[in-house]
């Protein structure tokens, strides 16, 4: 076991540096640089922005700006963001990080309490009337785009009614202990709910489908034969094995829980990971670009690791050497 | 069977919750209406200022947290530092030069120089008194030889100043461009008579007891210049606190030289677009202003608030399609020169006659109506028409096809093949390029409807697929390319009217890349001393130049937008500037 997660972790080196390869080479080959874009202000002189490419070595022979941003890489300097006036990239990152983290976890939450017990009573009593409900409002709500719901939550839940707040993840810097977690709780519920929301039909449907290919078994039925309540079969034999793909996804999840819901994020400005993303994108963001994409290929690499390291737990018959 | 009517069954419920949805959205609106009459019956300009209270301003992106003003680049930012810094002088409705730090200034006869007295007993937010040391100390800054290195952008203020050169090289560490004479008495010495003095001394004043000790180098990553609480100004409130990218809190200056002001706290949030105007109708902001507005699409919609107010007023910008007269060479480009005995003539837009024609063939007045919702202007002249400078007695090239047709007939661009497109005077196929970038959804939809009204004059255009913005730009820079129309927005200073920057020959931003020199003698004689002392002088040189401008017509002006800016009945006082909301702050207050 041990020889295996250090083998796969070995294997994460030369995959994040094919990443760094190919992400650099993407960012070099979308057009202009983070200064063609600010060209239009014609109070301003545009030789100040070819010094400004000069100083940051944007000039340089594309091979030489790679393996400089490496070894700095490499020695733990994540370097500087060229948008946000030359912050440290790790600074915005960690900033943003909490916030992204609050949501997703928030939004899993809700994902898996929705799905799991829809997805089990599906399963149990398949093609009755609450199977096809919850199918269908699970298709619906994966359906629906997501800043439509979130505007459409905005619009009842927090101007019409005024329940919860819509923009923001808290109400003032002076809040201190227990009320500041509740004002962020409540800052966390209707863009929790829409990015929740949207992830329920899939899990659902893989629950549901992977309970009732479990209760087919021939060992639950050995275990009905013995004369165990439906109940019993269900918690001790059943939910075990259907939870394994339920794992996979979960794996995967963790990896998106770090890259963040771009709109979500953006329709209740709740800055996280997605919008920085999406902004460094937008304006060329060198620095920010690529720290972010090994972030996320890290995640990636370790959510499935831990997938593959649960499927031990959860299923016996599973063993690497 | 079954299974289909259950589906079906399935499906009207939906249909069901989607409409009961619609009904909450429109009860919604029908339950402020009412509110909306009360509100206007009230006159909100009556009544004496309160003192007290707070209000919250949205902008719907958030600055990227630099809050000095030597060095910021974006937009949201000046939202901040427009309240907590100020300027020697400020302007005023009127674009008038009005005293502010300074109460008093003097120019030498050839202006080279400008003297400058100083309000006394002014006080930073740290409460340190204010003296003609940081008036020395922020060009100093702005002039240093690591400023561009370290990110700063401001060069313009100081390039005109005596010893710029030398102290900007590091041969010298006095810089003599801008010398105290007295705690209370400062003085711009200019390299050159200088025609705008005024504006080159209008740039917002840091503190020198703070920064002095800084390396010029570091200022952008100091706490002084980043985080609340250490952002020091002289202006009516402080940057006392944020949460970053949500919201920035603004406290009074006690202290504020032009009296205490009236408001406890402004507030700045972070709003999407999406539901800025709801919440301004529930009252959760009190204020949409820089620099976007609000949308004119959502005019009528705000004007139904009935608790809200909307403030029109021209924009010190506009959008235009260009034409490509001379591409350079790739050389060139490679090189990035820009030398017009290099440039290569667009034979194709060659005859002033055929670009009169093609503005006379677009419908601007329908844009304006169209896309703009009748908030803004067609304009004919390059020059803001909020500037003395403006003249309106130019070739106005009027929407009128049948005029075009006729130009463009005289010119000897004819129909000869009989496919219903006109062809050159040689007889060859003639196609007009149009390219132009995503990011402005009005400027967007506006090149289809371009090409379909050049298309029935019988030019043909070949309407390209839209570029993302960045790469455009730099298609747009870099022109070997057969670019022949192009669309691009400009915004304006309002500082000075000078168009140098955007149309003399050897401008970068000249992307027409227009040559005409009796073009270039105009605009420079409206700089030269000692005529352009005087304004009318000036104002006569511009005329002509504007006059010449629509003749060979280098672009076409497709219209000004107007900038709403909305706010909440409780807030009064507001007073904004042709070229920003935020004005005398310390004069705002709310009723209630």
């Amino acid at each position: 076991m041990y020889k295996y997660i250090i083998r796969r972790i070995l294997i994460f080196i030369p995959m994040l540096l094919a990443l760094t390869i190919i992400v650099f080479a993407l960012a070099q080959a979308a057009p202009g640089d983070p200064f063609t874009g600010q060209i239009l202000d014609p109070n301003i002189d545009p030789e100040v922005y070819e010094l400004r490419r000069e100083e940051l070595g944007l000039n340089d022979p594309v091979p030489v700006q790679y393996f400089n941003w490496l070894t700095s890489i490499l020695s733990g300097d994540l370097g500087q963001s060229i948008y946000y006036n030359g912050r440290s990239v790790l600074d915005l990152i960690s900033q943003r990080f909490p916030n992204t983290m609050y949501l997703g976890v928030f939004a899993l939450a809700i994902t898996l309490m929705i799905s799991i017990p829809i997805g089990i009573y599906s399963a149990r009593k398949p093609y009755s009337a609450l199977d096809y409900g919850a199918t269908g409002f699970g298709f619906l709500g994966l359906a629906i785009p997501n800043f439509f719901f979130g505007l459409i939550a905005i619009y009842i839940f927090s101007i019409n009614f005024g329940w919860f707040p819509s923009q923001g993840t808290i109400t003032s810097n002076n809040l201190t202990g227990i009320t500041a977690l509740i004002d962020r709780l409540h800052h966390l519920v209707l863009p929790g709910i829409t990015l929740g929301l949207a992830g329920t039909a899939t899990y659902m449907r893989y629950m549901r489908s992977e309970v009732l290919d479990v209760l087919g078994s021939d060992y639950i039925r050995t275990a009905k034969a013995k004369g165990m309540t439906s109940n019993s079969v269900l918690y001790k034999h059943t939910l075990r094995n259907a939870l394994i793909p339920i794992v996979t996804l979960m794996g995967f999840e963790f990896g998106a829980l770090v890259s963040g819901a771009v709109i979500t994020e953006q329709v209740f400005n709740f800055p996280g990971l997605g919008t920085l993303f999406l902004q460094s994108v937008m304006n060329q963001d060198y620095p920010v670009i690529m720290s972010m994409c090994l972030l996320f290929g890290v995640f990636i690499l370790v959510g499935n690791l831990l997938a593959d390291i649960f499927y031990c737990i959860v299923d016996p018959r599973i063993r690497y050497d | 069977m079954k299974k289909f009517l259950l589906m079906l069954l399935l499906l009207l419920s939906f249909s069901v919750v989607l409409v009961a949805c619609g009904d909450d959205a429109d009860d919604a609106t029908n339950d402020q209406e009412p509110a909306t009459d009360e509100g206007e019956a009230e006159d909100p300009s009556s009544g004496e200022p309160v003192e007290g209270g707070s209000i919250t301003g949205a902008m719907h992106s958030a600055p990227t947290g630099l809050f000095n003003p030597i060095f910021y680049t974006e937009t949201y930012e000046n939202n901040i530092l427009s309240i907590t810094h100020e300027s020697l002088v400020s302007q005023n409705n009127d674009l008038e030069f009005i005293p502010s730090l300074a109460s008093d200034w003097q120019t030498n006869d050839d202006q080279t120089t400008i003297t400058f007295t100083l309000e006394e007993g002014v006080t930073w937010h740290d409460g340190e008194p204010f003296t003609a040391n940081d008036v020395v100390y922020t060009y100093s800054a702005l002039a240093d030889p690591d400023y561009v290195a370290a990110g700063g952008v401001r060069t313009v203020y100081v390039e005109n100043l005596l010893g710029y050169e030398e102290y900007n090289a590091g041969e010298t560490d006095e810089f003599e461009g801008v010398t105290a004479d007295d705690d209370y008495t400062v003085t711009f010495h200019f390299a050159e008579p200088n025609v705008n003095p005024l504006y080159y001394s209008s740039f917002p004043i840091i503190p020198e007891h703070v920064f002095a000790d800084i390396p010029v180098a570091d200022i952008p990553s100091h706490t002084a210049s980043l985080d609340p609480g250490e952002v020091i100004g002289t202006g009516p409130f402080a940057f006392t606190d944020m949460v970053e990218r949500e919201q920035y809190n603004l406290t009074r200056h006690e202290d504020y030289w032009q009296g205490t002001p009236y408001l406890e706290e402004i507030t700045w949030r972070i709003v999407d677009q999406s539901v800025m105007t709801g919440l301004l109708e529930t009252g959760e902001i009190d204020f949409i202003a820089d620099p976007e507005g609000v949308a004119a699409a959502d005019y009528e919609t705000v004007s139904g608030f009935g608790n809200v107010t909307i403030i029109e007023q021209p924009d010190f910008g506009y959008q235009l399609m260009g034409f490509k007269l001379h591409h350079r060479t790739s050389s060139d480009v490679e090189d990035g020169v820009i030398d017009p005995d290099n440039w290569e003539e667009n034979e194709k837009l060659a005859d002033p006659l055929v670009r009169q024609a093609i503005a006379q063939a677009i419908n601007r007045p329908g844009f304006v109506e169209g896309l703009l919702y009748g908030r803004g202007d067609v304009i004919n002249s390059p020059i803001a028409p909020q500037f003395w400078a403006y003249s309106d007695d130019v070739n106005q090239n009027e929407y009128d096809p049948a005029a075009a047709e006729a130009l463009l007939d005289e010119a000897g661009y004819v129909d000869v093949t009989d496919d219903g497109f006109r062809e050159d005077p040689n007889g060859e196929e003639w196609i007009l390029n149009l390219d132009y970038p995503v990011g402005n959804e009005l400027r967007e939809r506006s090149a289809p409807i371009i090409a379909e009204n050049l298309e029935e004059i019988g030019i043909q255009v070949n309407l390209r697929q839209p570029k993302e913005f960045t790469a455009y730009a730099e298609e747009l820079e870099n022109d070997n390319t057969d670019w022949d129309l192009y669309l691009i927005g400009w915004s304006l200073s309002s500082s000075d009217p000078d168009p140098s920057s955007l149309w003399g020959t050897r401008s970068a931003y000249n992307y027409s890349r227009w040559n005409n020199p009796e073009s270039d003698e105009l605009m420079q004689d409206a700089l030269s001393a000692p005529d352009a002392f005087e304004q009318d002088y000036r104002a006569d040189v511009y005329a002509e130049w504007q006059q010449l401008y629509t003749e060979d017509l280098p672009a076409v002006i497709l219209y000004a937008q107007n900038k709403l800016y909305a706010h909440n009945d409780r807030f009064h006082g507001v007073d904004p500037l042709p070229y920003r909301f935020t004005n005398k702050t310390h004069l705002w207050w709310v009723s209630e």
